[in-house]
């Protein structure tokens, strides 16, 4: 990659190349500095007596495979920890809103049926991001969606919670369980998404 | 694990036996002054005397890590055109190395002084 200012010793490209891959999975900014540590890494070798390609592969295999870097960034990644923890969290959620819909029939409720459907469309898009930014381990920018389904798990939560204070007829005792649980999850969310949206 | 001349060889074990304890050797490297990621690599593997000689490119991610955790704070610069991240302590890394050097001293002593011959107590 011509924007990481290697030298023009670059054999072959080989350290240019390898920059590249790193390029696929992690922003701007980190390959830059990944540049730099391997352009330093690389100049330490000329420096002990190796010729520029030798150097190279020198260099390369003591900073090890971009899919292993990639997935040492990944692993750290703000947006995947939210996006494992809401999704461990989530099915207990869910049981104790369900347990609470059921038990005050929720279905009697006055809801309009497009608001109710926008409801479960949000809620699959957000778990369909949630499990994106969890599993993938070849991407950086891939976690961000972990950011993304946080707000919509913020969003959710607010809408259900809303919904239970100003139409359920009466309040039933699942939601003593239920209630609290989503006014914890939004606050623990809330404090979590800066990391995981900060560039 | 990469190896340099001059180096002792390091074994499986020092990476394992590493892990848990990268964060606090990567703030102590920053203890004396900045330093940007190779340096601080470079740090580790001469005061190891060889023996911790991480590969390179995992040391990035933890920087970034204790970067987001406000334990140091990176400000960039151009070193012979190209961007360089070069990182320093802050008041909270201080205070965690501090208390995970206290931590790791006791820590140490104990397992010393049970490894000693004699130190522990006669069967009955």
């Amino acid at each position: 990659m011509a924007s990481h200012h290697l030298s023009h010793d670059d054999p072959a490209g080989y350290l240019a190349g390898y920059l590249d891959r790193l390029a696929r999975g992690l922003p701007a900014d980190a390959v830059d500095e990944l540049a730099d540590g391997l352009t330093e890494t690389w100049r330490h070798h000329i420096d002990a007596g190796r010729d520029p390609a030798a150097a190279a592969r020198a260099a390369t295999a003591e900073f090890g495979t971009p899919e292993t870097i990639i997935a040492a960034f990944v692993a750290h990644a703000p947006g995947r920890r939210i996006a494992r923890a809401l999704l461990v969290s989530g099915p207990a959620l869910g049981a104790c809103w369900g347990a609470s819909l059921i038990t005050a029939h929720a279905w009697t409720w006055p809801i309009p049926v497009p608001a109710a459907a926008g409801y479960a469309v949000t809620l699959l898009a957000v778990a369909a991001a949630l499990l994106l930014a969890a599993t993938g381990r070849r991407s950086l920018r891939r976690t961000r969606l972990g950011a993304i389904g946080g707000i919509g798990i913020v969003a959710l939560d607010a809408a259900m919670l809303a919904t239970t204070m100003l139409v359920a007829p009466v309040l039933v005792w699942p939601m003593a369980v239920a209630i609290p649980a989503s006014l914890a999850r939004i606050t623990l969310t809330v404090r979590s998404l800066p990391a995981a949206l900060a560039p | 694990m990469g190896n340099r001349e001059n180096g002792d060889r390091p074994t499986k074990a020092d990476a394992q036996a590493l892990k848990g304890h990268l964060d606090v050797l990567l703030l102590a490297a920053l203890e004396h002054g900045p330093r940007h990621g190779y340096a601080v690599k470079e740090a580790l593997r001469e005061g190891s005397g060889g023996r911790f000689d991480l590969p390179t490119g995992t040391v990035y991610p933890a920087l970034h890590r204790l970067e987001r955790d406000g334990l140091i704070a990176g400000t960039w610069s151009t070193v012979d055109g190209r961007r360089r991240r070069t990182y320093r302590l802050t008041a909270a890394g201080q205070r965690r190395l501090h208390a995970d050097r206290g931590e790791w001293r006791a820590f140490a002593a104990t397992i010393t002084k049970l490894l000693e011959a004699g130190a522990w107590p006669a069967t009955t």
